[in-house]
């Protein structure tokens, strides 16, 4: 079976598709392939790809626009782009000059987080030879198309990967999400329509070009194109970046990475970043789409899989996630600025063998009220972990209680 | 394009924009806000909000004012959601009740529980609230900290300013109040989630605006207070009485708060046209020179206190006796002052027609330079005193020669508590000086004219009925929001007193 990234891998092709599409392809042209191909964004939202570009005004209504990819990739558990950018950056730079002509945008902004310095030193070189080449600059390929690309440094907030907050950020003010509408599409980076994509989704766009949409679209599921990238992590035999068609279930893909480490059992697995609610051990039957795992009450978010065996402690590991997001929150809301540091020290107090049976009702109180409430989907994903964790490991949260210890303690929990 | 405006035109006069809220159905103008239209409904009071302000920009981040809309899953927060035809929305179902709770509960957890050392306490949006809405205990539990911001409880940001972070709720009104109407961007949130903190954009400077009062109104809790204010008096005592601010020209719409006559405080006071929700530190601080100690308050004659009979007597003797009489008004005079002045002292005086004069308010510092004109960008104007086109309209400018021509009978009527202002002349033989007059005032004016025979003492803006036009022509009414001193009497009053004497003494004739 074909592999969009495997296969970009082995060939070093780059810039044909750019070619291709500058000498044979109208703008309306590449945005009908990419509806074809039914390639959902890969940040975790999932959202059809063609259709985000099609939001975007015509260049009589707005002559400057601007296509931001979004490389702050802060998910816990998810490190698919990076390996896009120091594997195959000029996979990334073709996508986004393709993107580019199709939406009409001159300009293309990457923000990077601020952890990846050695990656952004790295793409930066990318661009550098991409200008030097001729890929990027005035007149590409002697055609009446100008792209320029800037690379842009996050300095370190989760938040920031949100499209509305990394677009503050872009303009230089504070990383929190705007209220919607307007969209991006209407007024997104410094005032002007813009695109915000995903450095996975735009790095398929290449082989969309070459192979066309219909090819990429039977590699996925009815509903979603395409191979995708998993991040996976945690107790496996072997760790790491692996491309799977959709189609897989999620026990395939443990078992394609190894299966669980030294024999352990299986406990849990958080199947798309740490905001997708964790499953049991014994519902991993589900193919690891985005339908698929919405429909089990996960979802397939940003592709990264986290495993865990039976020597987790389930109340530590949500503990850990639950003090990222209090970390994390931008502090923007009411509900999640003090609710995300609010639950974490519940989790720790239960962890700590102090807490009480009412804990875990105030647990799914304070969740109630933080979820579907707030500008962005942060205090969405900070329920995620929070009350999957309860609701599907109770007697493990018991058991912390009424012993008024950590039952593994003694088994060296491992960290996720 | 075209053809989609002109649709929307036929849609919009073919049957108006309605939205229902609470069951109440309301028309709209597209592109305002459920919170807009409740607003002008009057009904705004049913929507909880802490970040919401109507004359800044949309946060949407308090979510206080997240209301039900029908066939919509997610609650909408009014202040950010644009009213849409056929739009149902339920101010007060289960579902707001509990999520307004739930917003309590939150804003509480690292609130402290000190609302009566709190200044704030009786005009703080989250204690009013959390009786309506909020949690009766705290499950946040008593083991807990509270988050404390170091050094943060009484941070002094400049000299009328006070911050106390740990009473913040992060609505950023403040922040946008700074950026939006003073553009002086001087404060900011650093840091992150719920270490987000209030800060000095430069702390070396602190605030400089001249405007700082504001900070402390649009801040819905005790996070920011006005230092002038600030433990001088609970709320809950205070008289509150609508006035206009008589510190120059703009005429700024305020409340007046006050108990046993004395006035604690100005707040501004919302007029669309005129002020806003705003109004100037200066303006704000001005209710002090009401209370000036040196504020002569008892009838004046030959240099001593006297009785009002006396002084009475001897002002309407003058009156009578004098060739010629000149009277100069302040521009801190209502207009209704003049009005009576003017038609009501010709009947007591026997002499040649009295001529009225006013004289406006002139810079010590650059005496040359006499317009009344804006100060800032936002209100304050250079004029200092809140009539000049009230009385302009009604009398001409004194000149210096008018001053040099009249050595008889002068008489000077201050209406309020501006800076007085030069007065020019030669030496009169009978000079009356009348209305709200400070020692220094006095002495001020003998060094140019020794001959004050006697003063009359007056009344305020604050202890008097009247009205003023304002520099852009607009003239505003207001009545007396406090008692004036015992012996401080309106001109009404004085004239009746003079003209029941002068009656009876011809009766008695």
């Amino acid at each position: 079976m074909k592999k969009v990234f495997t296969e970009a891998a082995a060939n070093s092709k780059d810039y044909q598709a750019l070619t291709e599409v500058l000498t044979h392809k109208t703008p309306e042209a590449v945005i009908t392939e990419v509806k074809k191909s039914n390639l959902r964004g890969r940040g975790g939202a999932g959202f059809p790809t063609g259709v985000k570009w099609s939001f975007m005004p015509n260049n009589e209504v707005a002559p400057v626009k601007y296509l931001v990819c979004n490389a702050d990739e802060g998910e816990p558990g998810t490190f698919k782009d990076r390996f896009i950018i120091n594997q195959m950056p000029h996979k990334l730079i073709e996508g986004m000059i393709i993107s580019g002509y199709a939406i009409g945008a001159k300009v293309g902004y990457i923000y990077i987080r601020g952890e990846f310095r050695k990656e952004a030193e790295f793409l930066q070189t990318a661009i550098n030879k991409a200008y030097s080449d001729g890929w990027l600059g005035k007149n590409i390929l002697g055609k009446n198309f100008t792209f320029d690309l800037f690379l842009y440094r996050g300095a370190g907030a989760y938040i920031c990967g949100e499209e509305t907050a990394l677009l503050n950020s872009l303009e230089g003010k504070r990383g929190e999400p705007r209220l919607k509408p307007p969209y991006p599409a209407q007024v997104g980076a410094f005032s002007k329509p813009s695109c915000v994509n995903n450095v996975e989704t735009l790095a398929n766009i290449p082989w969309i070009m070459l192979h066309g949409g219909e090819a990429f679209a039977k590699l996925g599921t009815e509903k979603s194109g395409g191979t995708r990238l998993y991040s996976m992590s945690g107790h496996l035999q072997h760790p790491g970046i692996y491309e799977f068609s959709p189609t897989l279930t999620l026990r395939e893909a443990i078992q394609e990475a190894g299966g669980v480490r030294g024999g352990k059992k299986l406990k849990a697995v958080i199947p798309g970043g740490a905001s997708a609610p964790m499953l049991r051990a014994d519902e991993i039957d589900v193919c690891i789409d985005f339908d698929s795992l919405a429909s089990v009450g996960s979802m397939a978010g940003s592709g990264g899989i986290i495993v865990m065996d039976e020597t987790t402690c389930i109340v530590e590991a949500a503990l850990v996630l639950l003090k990222f997001y209090a970390h994390e929150s931008c502090g923007q809301c009411s509900q999640c600025r003090e609710g995300s540091p609010w639950l974490s020290r519940i989790f720790q107090r239960i962890e700590n063998g102090q807490g009480k049976l009412a804990d875990l009702e105030l647990i799914e109180d304070l969740c109630k009220n933080m979820a579907m409430q707030t500008i962005c989907a942060f205090s969405d994903a900070v329920t995620g972990p929070a009350l999957s964790s309860i609701h599907k490991f109770k007697e493990e949260f018991i058991q912390h209680i009424e012993s008024g210890a950590c039952p593994l303690k003694n088994h060296q929990a491992k960290r996720v | 394009m075209d053809l989609s405006n002109t649709d929307t035109t036929k849609t919009k006069t073919k049957a108006p924009q309605q939205i229902t809220i609470d069951g109440q159905s309301l028309s709209f103008t597209p592109g305002e806000t459920i919170m807009q239209v409740a607003e002008r409904a009057g009904i705004s009071k049913r929507i909880a909000h802490f970040c919401y302000h109507p004359s800044l920009s949309i946060a949407g981040t308090c979510r206080m004012c997240a209301v039900e809309v029908e066939k919509v899953a997610k609650l909408m927060t009014s202040c950010s959601t644009p009213a849409t035809n056929g739009m149902v929305v339920y101010t007060n179902s289960e579902k707001v009740k509990a999520s307004r709770n739930g917003v309590m509960e939150f804003l509480l957890a690292n609130h402290p529980l000190d609302c009566p050392v709190c200044d704030q306490a009786g005009e703080c949006s989250l204690q009013e609230y959390n009786y309506e809405y909020g949690p009766s205990t705290s499950r946040f539990g008593d083991s807990e900290e509270k988050r404390v911001f170091e050094n943060a409880t009484t941070l002094k940001l400049s000299p009328l300013i006070t911050l106390n972070m740990n009473r913040c709720i992060h609505c950023e009104r403040c922040v946008r109040f700074c950026a939006e109407i003073t553009e002086t961007h001087e404060l900011l949130m650093v840091n992150r989630g719920h270490h987000k903190e209030l800060t000095l954009a430069d702390p070396s400077k602190g605030l400089t605006s001249d405007y700082q009062g504001c900070l402390a109104d649009v801040c819905p809790v005790g996070a920011l207070t006005f230092n002038d204010f600030r433990f001088k008096k609970r709320v809950w005592f205070l008289k509150q009485h609508p006035s206009i601010c008589d510190g120059c020209s703009r005429g700024c719409n305020i409340e007046v708060h006050s108990e046993d006559d004395i006035v604690y405080r100005y707040t501004p006071r919302f007029n669309q046209e005129i002020n806003k929700h705003w109004m100037c530190d200066e303006g704000r601080l001005s209710y002090h020179r009401g209370h000036d100690k040196n504020r002569i308050v008892a009838p004046y004659f030959e240099g001593h206190e006297c009785e009002w009979h006396t002084l009475l007597a001897d002002f309407t003797k003058s009156l009578k006796s004098s060739k010629s009489a000149l009277v100069v008004f302040t521009t801190d005079a209502t207009s209704e002052e003049v009005a009576t002045l003017t038609s009501l002292l010709p009947q007591l005086h026997k002499g040649g027609p009295i001529n009225f004069r006013y004289i406006s308010s002139t810079p010590d510092e650059n005496p040359n330079e006499n317009q009344d004109e804006n100060q800032d960008q936002l209100l304050r104007r250079k004029d200092k005193t809140p009539n000049r086109q009230g009385v302009a309209s009604k009398l001409s400018p004194i000149s210096e020669a008018d001053f040099q021509s009249f050595n008889d009978l002068v008489i000077i009527f201050k209406g309020s508590t501006s800076k007085l202002p030069r007065l020019a002349f030669s030496s009169s033989k009978h000079l009356y000086l009348w209305g709200v007059f400070l020692l220094e005032d006095l002495e001020n004016i003998r060094a140019s004219n020794p001959n004050i025979r006697g003063v009359l003492p007056g009344v305020h803006t604050l202890e008097k009925s009247g009205s003023y036009t304002n520099c852009d022509g607009i003239t505003q009414t207001f009545t007396a929001a406090i008692r004036p001193p015992k012996l401080c009497v309106p001109v009404e009053r004085i004239l009746s007193k003079i003209l029941t004497t002068v009656t009876a003494e011809g009766e008695a004739k």
